[in-house]
């Protein structure tokens, strides 16, 4: 875990592998102490120092507390804001978890005034009561987000989506590639050639698109059948990776890789003849944004601070930094055209007809999604 | 007295920052986790015990034992031999040597572990001499990545030095002497190697055996960079328990089992150092 001030950084272009690369590194060194003792129950005192404004008109004052990705936010929106509200501080921890039981916890340690979540992590929160619902009315910006990504995230602010489909080198397959079918069919001829992601919502999700579920079932039947074409595969793939996914797909050390849009729309620039695929049974895909903490003392500056991230230009720092989808129409004029034109990160409309939202598992879904996972990779 | 009084701070770090996490560690293990909530209730069940005679955490645990063994083996026959020639060169060379065994500590463990993906991938530095020497075809790879191999690689090179350190102190200590008089009898080096060298470092083989096994079987971060993901230790399933699935008694008695069962292994690795310092 990180933790730092924030302040401007090298701009240009993230890539998400890049970000969880070193991610991963902060990861391994997160002790679990801290939320050894949040799984307590108790809550930490609030991390928030100083004392906040909340009084309208008045100047505004105190310091909130920003759980995130590293570098998962414009390299200038925070400054901005601290420049705009001279006496408010923005203090960014990073954090390297895809998992939403440290999200849940990262809640509840009451260390934190808002959070980057997902909509699963979103489900959980609430469901564990710990996540604050906003007071939209205090952010006007939320009007500026397109409609289906407001109702999809209702609770905070959503920030940018992304989907899970397949990248691959069409001259090493050999062929052409459509479908998740496919993957399986050429595993073998392709064996030790295929990664991927090393997610479990992402690769069980993709896995029962190719089985023809939901990728938010919970049924037994269908999580076991998920299980079997998971261990079937397994052999024949190089690895799951969570960093540099598709890196292999540029040097031709991968042929095919279940991998994100951004970062295959990233990696294609490096070598165009990497190949993007919205396969045809649909893909899993994820939601995320900002939501506030139920422990927060400073709910008004955290919603004065989700407004202004959403204002087109400051969204724009955030889109065009970490090159994401993005669901806030009118920053389109300050976006790089390589990402607001890219049809691999904006597909026309028939291909999202196909794309399933990540949903809350419930508790028993989280576990049998958790037992599958873990039966797969010690397999 | 006033003995007892200076060892208190020292007692009192050891209590704080080891055992109150061990004793931790050691309630949860016995406790309930709402996974919803992450609440745990304590209601002193041994479920999360009884949870480990599945296959996979035995499977899991095998696995460990056999790629702990395996590298602690490796790291044995390297460190007996690098330490060998460190011990039997001047003392200015030794320092250099020693200090060449050190430096890789100063940089980050996570680094010098990502730095060997560069390494064993295709098309890496292993790779293309493979290819220089016309040990592959053309199109053919070395495919050293992501396998139990390249990991056993990772845990062999990070702990090394773990071994090669205790095995010279135990070395260094050897008056030149006896090689001479080995000699002098007409011991071959081999026999001087095997007679001699051997059972007077066997102390520091035992120590050094106990530094690097412990670690190498609860490493969780090596199989994760360089397996792929796909080769699971039981440090990989406790971590998740911790950091993905949010069940922290159940991660809590794997851990425990574990700490259980190296300690059970360390008591008779123990008793057998004894015995060869005596001997």
């Amino acid at each position: 875990m990180e933790v730092r001030s924030a302040h401007p950084h090298g701009g240009g272009l993230i890539s998400r592998r890049a970000l969880l690369s070193r991610a991963a590194q902060l990861g391994v060194a997160v002790p679990a102490a801290g939320s050894l003792l949040a799984a307590c129950g108790g809550g930490g005192s609030s991390p928030s120092s100083g004392s906040s404004s909340a009084h309208a008109g008045g100047p505004k004052t105190g310091t909130i507390v920003l759980d995130n990705y590293p570098d998962w936010i414009g390299p200038k929106e925070i400054p901005a804001f601290e420049h705009l509200h001279s006496g408010v501080t923005v203090k960014q921890v990073t954090n390297a978890t895809s998992s939403s039981a440290q999200v849940v916890l990262n809640f509840k340690s009451g260390q934190y005034d808002l959070l980057l979540c997902d909509t699963s992590d979103v489900g959980q929160a609430l469901a564990a009561g710990v996540l604050q619902p906003v007071d939209f009315s205090r952010i006007p910006n939320i009007s500026k987000v397109a409609e289906k990504f407001r109702e999809g995230y209702s609770h905070g602010i959503p920030t940018d989506y992304g989907k899970v489909g397949i990248g691959y080198r069409p001259d090493i397959v050999g062929e052409k590639i459509t479908s998740w079918h496919d993957v399986w069919r050429l595993a073998p001829k392709l064996s030790g050639q295929i990664v991927f992601i090393d997610l479990e919502r992402d690769t069980m999700g993709s896995t029962l698109k190719y089985l023809g579920y939901s990728s938010n079932t919970t049924s037994p039947t269908a999580l076991d059948k998920c299980k079997q074409a998971l261990i079937q595969i397994k052999p024949h793939l190089k690895a799951f990776l969570n960093t540099n996914v598709g890196q292999g797909l540029v040097d031709g050390s991968t042929a095919i890789a279940m991998d994100w849009d951004y970062d295959v729309a990233v990696n294609q620039r490096s070598n165009p003849k990497i190949e993007w695929v919205a396969p045809e049974e649909g893909m899993h895909a994820y939601l995320e944004g900002f939501s506030a903490a139920k422990s927060t003392k400073h709910l008004d500056l955290v919603e004065e601070f989700m407004n202004f991230m959403l204002e087109p230009k400051q969204y724009a720092d955030f889109v065009n930094s970490t090159g994401t989808a993005y669901v806030v129409p009118s920053a389109a004029p300050f976006i790089k055209h390589s990402i607001s034109h890219n049809s691999i990160l904006e597909p026309d409309e028939a291909v999202l007809r196909k794309v399933e939202f990540d949903r809350y598992l419930g508790a028993k879904g989280v576990v049998l999604w958790a037992n599958v996972w873990q039966d797969v990779k010690a397999a | 007295m006033a003995h007892h009084g200076l060892a208190l701070p020292t007692v009192l770090v050891t209590a704080v920052c080891f055992l109150a996490p061990l004793a931790l560690i050691f309630v949860y293990s016995f406790g309930t986790d709402n996974l919803v909530t992450l609440n745990v209730d304590f209601g002193w069940t041994t479920s999360n015990y009884t949870a480990f005679a599945q296959s996979l955490y035995l499977d899991t645990l095998l696995r460990s034992v056999a790629l702990s063994l395996g590298t602690t083996a490796a790291c044995g026959v390297l460190g007996l031999t690098l330490a060998y020639f460190i011990s039997r060169q001047g003392p200015r060379t030794q320092r250099l040597l020693l200090a060449a065994v050190i430096i890789p500590f100063w940089t980050s463990f996570i680094v010098r572990t990502y730095s060997w993906v560069d390494v064993l991938q295709n098309d890496g530095p292993l790779d293309n001499l493979a290819h220089t020497l016309g040990l592959l075809g053309p199109r053919a790879h070395l495919d050293l990545l992501y396998t139990p191999f390249s990991i056993g690689i990772g845990i062999v090179y990070s702990y090394l030095p773990l071994m090669i350190l205790p095995i010279y102190v135990s070395l260094e200590r050897i008056d030149p002497a006896i090689y001479n008089a080995g000699a002098d009898l007409g011991a071959t080096p081999w026999r001087q190697f095997r007679r001699l060298v051997l059972p007077l470092a066997r102390p520091g083989l035992i120590a050094g055996s106990i530094i690097v096994g412990v670690p190498a079987m609860g490493e969780y971060v090596i199989p994760e960079i360089l397996g792929g993901g796909k080769t699971l230790m039981v440090g990989n399933i406790i971590a998740n328990q911790f950091q993905e699935t949010g069940n922290y008694p159940l991660g809590s008695a794997l851990a425990v089992v574990l700490i259980v069962a190296l300690m059970i292994v360390l008591f008779f690795m123990r008793r057998f150092q004894i015995s060869a310092e005596v001997t």
